[in-house]
């Protein structure tokens, strides 16, 4: 039985995952409505999501300049994929409990 | 600085949490459904309760119609109560569906508001266009303020949906559209007055059944996230 992915494997980057995941592929989300849904603080998500960018599961990308600018964040087709092998492995795990 | 030191050390204090497998299932479980519930632009009591204004607002012009004797159409109050009842209707959609999309981009949402520009095309043009050109030519108020008022829009605007639907493999709303529609063609041949009630009663069948159908497939989803897909 494969290990859990520890960079999935942290109930905030977990929720951040689930929670982009929900979104249709390709989509993106705002990073202000995605801390306002997971009620992180900035600087709290912004560290979950470096660790995400490096693991390749998200990827982050800011439109705009100065006041106006917005940071969006998507995830991944390897990020979806990790997301779906860690259920599996989760899904297994429980079973064998 | 030390607000970035603070949160490193956040980060590496939820990292080493022990998470037991259990906890993180009920944890994924959660995220998802919250996830769903915040990403719905039309959840299932939204459209119940459209459902519900498209009840009482066919059913105050069947009643407003009802014996009516050459027929004359409904009176202007019970237009401007409908009007009031679908204008309340579509805001209270609107700010849901904003809601939803705040913050969201890509081509479902584009996609989503290309569908929304093609349906409310088909409700402002499809009857009033048929009822202006009718009455133009010389067709009576049973027609005119009867029949395509009531009909129309139900055949109009089903169809645009069945190929909304069909085109994104959508079964519950594409059985839907088309049950809208067959109220409809029931519709254009019950009379004037009962032409109200057939549509009235089928609208309000297919928005329920979509309704319900929708809640049944989101509690699959959900329990196929708590035990795997059979």
């Amino acid at each position: 039985m494969d290990p859990l992915d520890q960079v999935i494997h942290a109930p905030a980057r977990l929720r951040i995952v689930a929670t982009l995941a929900a979104l249709p592929a390709g989509e993106t989300l705002s990073f202000t409505r995605l801390q306002e849904i997971l009620e992180l603080t900035p600087g709290n998500l912004i560290t979950h999501l470096r660790r995400l960018e490096e693991a390749r599961y998200t990827q982050s990308e800011k439109n705009g300049n100065g006041t106006a600018s917005c940071t969006s964040v998507a995830l991944t087709p390897q990020g979806r994929a990790a997301l779906n092998t860690y259920t599996d492995t989760l899904r297994e795990l429980l079973g064998a409990l | 600085m030390s607000n970035e030191h603070d949160v490193e050390a956040t980060t590496e204090a939820d990292d080493s949490d022990e998470l037991a497998p259990r906890e993180a299932a009920r944890l994924l479980a959660r995220a998802e459904r919250e996830a769903r519930r915040q990403f719905d632009p039309s959840p299932p009591w939204i459209t119940a309760f459209g459902g519900g204004v498209i009840l009482v607002a066919y059913g105050a012009l069947w009643l407003s119609v009802r014996g009516q004797h050459p027929y004359s159409g409904p009176s202007l109050g019970v237009v401007a109560l409908v009007y009031a009842a679908v204008a309340v209707s579509i805001a209270v959609s609107a700010k849901v569906y904003r809601r939803a999309t705040l913050g969201v981009e890509g081509p479902s949402v584009r996609q989503q508001r290309r569908e929304g520009v093609a349906i409310l095309a088909s409700l402002v043009l499809g009857s009033p266009v048929l009822q202006g050109a009718l009455y133009h030519y010389g067709a009576g108020d049973a027609i005119v303020y009867g029949v395509i008022p009531a009909a129309a829009p139900l055949i109009v605007v089903g169809t645009t949906v069945m190929g909304i639907a069909a085109s994104k493999a959508d079964r519950p709303q594409f059985s839907a559209a088309l049950a809208v529609v067959a109220g409809g063609v029931v519709a254009a041949f019950a009379g004037p007055s009962g032409a109200w009630l057939a549509a009235g009663i089928s609208l309000f069948v297919g928005v329920l059944v979509y309704a319900l159908a929708r809640a049944r497939s989101q509690r699959a989803q959900a329990a196929k996230i708590r035990h795997g897909p059979t």
